[in-house]
């Protein structure tokens, strides 16, 4: 390697390197003020002089400010309901996407072409298709404010169903037709045969939908009125005005607490949900 | 004895070979049963409430296009039109413009290092709309925000980043082009890693710069990387919604103000189903269109 392209290879790591610090910025500040006290919720310095839990506690705890005033998060509930809403949808997509791919992939009958090209069909289209009648519909079923509400919807995943196609294509039939011989039914060979080995497909569409039903905005903020439903993020957004006064601390510890799990548990899966991101973004 | 047994035999035999007709559909029957439920039904019901009048409780009223031609005279529609085109388009053009060039600085440097660092701008796509908004919302707050105290330390003025309608726009438009780098750059990245070292080799060969290799090998083969960014940012940006809402509730003076909050607002708050509905079919189109035209554009030009 010559002299000038060291010189340039350095030169790249060192920007590369301030970009992901100033990048990083934002996390930093958030994590700062989580552990601020009030006084110095406003000060510019990234290091709190006296850090404190103070704001993480009363998350759980309140916050009395004044004689008269205390605020009462139900933080502990938006965890609760987050976690529930995301796992339970999460096994019913994995489950239903996995079973309806096997038939696509390994199956022939009468209107697959159809059935599948309706499906891809909507794939692209954005929520606000669908809003406005979902609304109506699950108001006159009574459903708003309810976990249901929030995980039916999530169970429909045409793209999963074509992230999995793609992958168990690849499946031979050979291994399908020794099970066949041996009078395995056809969920027995599902169960047994397809889904063990879909496994890294799977995985990567697990972490998707997880993001995706974690994360989520806009169909909470239409289904959910009373906070004892709330999930996190309609539970933080909520936390912004409360009485007239912005609490950014509590709203910083409370975004903390949403988000780091999230990042740690994708960096744990990283390897996985990265390579399954990539055979995603060549098919698709 | 034998000619029972036959018959039974028989029997078994068309039973099974109709379950085995049927399973398929077995199979993909709960699927198909939401998908109607909670897609084609309300997408149809959407198309159909685009024709009407509705305000969620009385009566549908059929008024044809009607609420399109209203829309068309809105002045708040073209302002949210634009407003959604300025985000849409400048984040499209300079966000994957921005990824692509740490994606390949990134392919330059140490494997290890580059994986930290990719690690690092992903960050933001795995964390909340909502969570992300209210840190830049306080980064960008006027009379406490980070970024003016910055200014001020070096005899900067301090900025109404969200009150200004001049800044408002570029103020979310940086942040959403914050959000998405890591996004774009980790696809550029594995589009460059599936290029064959050979071809880079014959370029040199042949005498090729690195402005030259950019151009003539990196660029053409990383054409349908390309197109999944452009495709999937166009379709992201232009529904953008919690970012909006959170940031600045569309204001001041509706001047960062999206199609989608209108549609929010028009449904959810003054309870005007069909109109909204009428916007929820634009803004589909408007995906489409968008679609088409990269899928255009990236086979034309690269």
């Amino acid at each position: 390697m010559g002299r000038r392209q060291r010189i340039l290879k350095t030169g790249m790591v060192l920007f590369l390197c301030l970009f992901a610090i100033f990048y990083l910025f934002p996390y930093v500040w958030m994590m700062a003020m989580s552990f601020k006290p009030d006084g110095e919720i406003y000060s510019v310095s990234i290091f709190p002089r006296q850090p404190t839990l103070e704001q993480y506690k009363r998350l759980f705890f309140g916050y009395q400010f004044g004689p008269q005033y205390n605020l009462q998060y139900k933080y502990g509930a938006y965890y609760k309901n987050t976690i529930i809403v995301t796992l339970i949808s999460l096994v019913l997509v994995l489950f239903f996407d996995a079973l309806a791919a096997y038939t696509f992939a390994k199956f022939n009958f009468r209107g697959k072409t159809v059935l599948f090209w309706t499906m891809i069909g909507t794939m692209m289209l954005p929520i606000y298709a669908t809003l406005i009648p979902a609304f109506w519909l699950f108001s006159k079923l009574h459903l708003v404010n309810t976990y249901q509400a929030l995980i039916l919807p999530a169970v429909v995943d045409a793209y999963g169903i074509f992230l999995l196609k793609q992958y168990m294509e690849t499946i031979p039939d050979e291994l399908l037709d020794a099970a066949k011989v041996d009078g395995a039914g056809a969920f027995r060979r599902f169960w047994q045969i397809i889904l063990p080995l879909s496994r890294p497909a799977l995985g990567t569409l697990a972490i998707f939908r997880f993001l995706m039903v974690w994360n989520d905005y806009l169909w909470p903020l239409v289904m959910l009125r009373q906070e004892d439903m709330y999930t996190l993020t309609i539970g933080i957004a909520q936390m912004q005005m409360r009485q007239g006064m912005v609490v950014w601390g509590v709203q910083m510890a409370a975004s903390v607490l949403a988000t780091v799990p999230v990042i740690i548990l994708v960096m744990v899966m990283q390897r996985q949900f990265i390579s399954g991101l990539m055979a995603g973004a060549f098919k698709a | 004895m034998t000619v029972v047994d036959i018959s039974q035999l028989r029997r078994e035999a068309i039973w099974s070979r109709l379950w085995d007709r049927l399973i398929p559909y077995v199979f993909i029957s709960p699927f198909y049963l939401g998908f109607m439920a909670f897609m084609l039904i309300p997408i149809a019901f959407s198309l159909f409430l685009s024709l009407a009048q509705w305000d969620g409780m009385r009566s549908i009223e059929l008024v044809g296009l009607q609420n399109f031609i209203d829309l068309f005279q809105d002045k708040r529609f073209w302002n949210d039109l634009r407003v959604t085109m300025i985000i849409t388009v400048i984040c499209t053009i300079v966000g994957p413009a921005g990824s692509l060039f740490l994606a390949v600085l990134l392919d330059k440097i140490g494997e290890r290092l580059a994986g930290w660092l990719r690690a690092i701008f992903f960050l933001p796509s795995v964390t909340s709309a909502v969570v992300i908004t209210y840190i830049w919302k306080q980064l960008y707050s006027a009379e406490y925000g980070y970024i003016n105290a910055f200014l001020q330390r070096f005899g900067l003025p301090a900025q109404e980043w969200l009150k200004d309608p001049n800044l408002v726009l570029p103020s979310i438009i940086i942040m959403l082009i914050w959000t998405g780098l890591g996004w774009d750059a980790l696809i550029f990245s594995a589009g460059l890693k599936s290029i064959p070292q050979e071809l880079y080799d014959a370029a040199k060969i042949d005498g090729a710069g690195d402005w030259a290799e950019f151009w003539h090998v990196t660029l053409p083969l990383l054409r349908p990387c390309l197109l999944f960014v452009l495709v999937t940012s166009v379709i992201f940006l232009l529904g953008i919604f919690a970012q909006i809402q959170l940031m600045t509730g569309g204001g001041p003076l509706h001047a960062s103000e999206t199609l989608s909050l209108y549609l929010y607002t028009s449904g959810f708050q003054y309870h005007k189903f069909g109109y909204a509905s009428a916007i929820a079919v634009i803004l589909t189109v408007m995906m489409f269109g968008g679609s088409w035209l990269n899928f255009r554009f990236v086979r034309l030009e690269v």
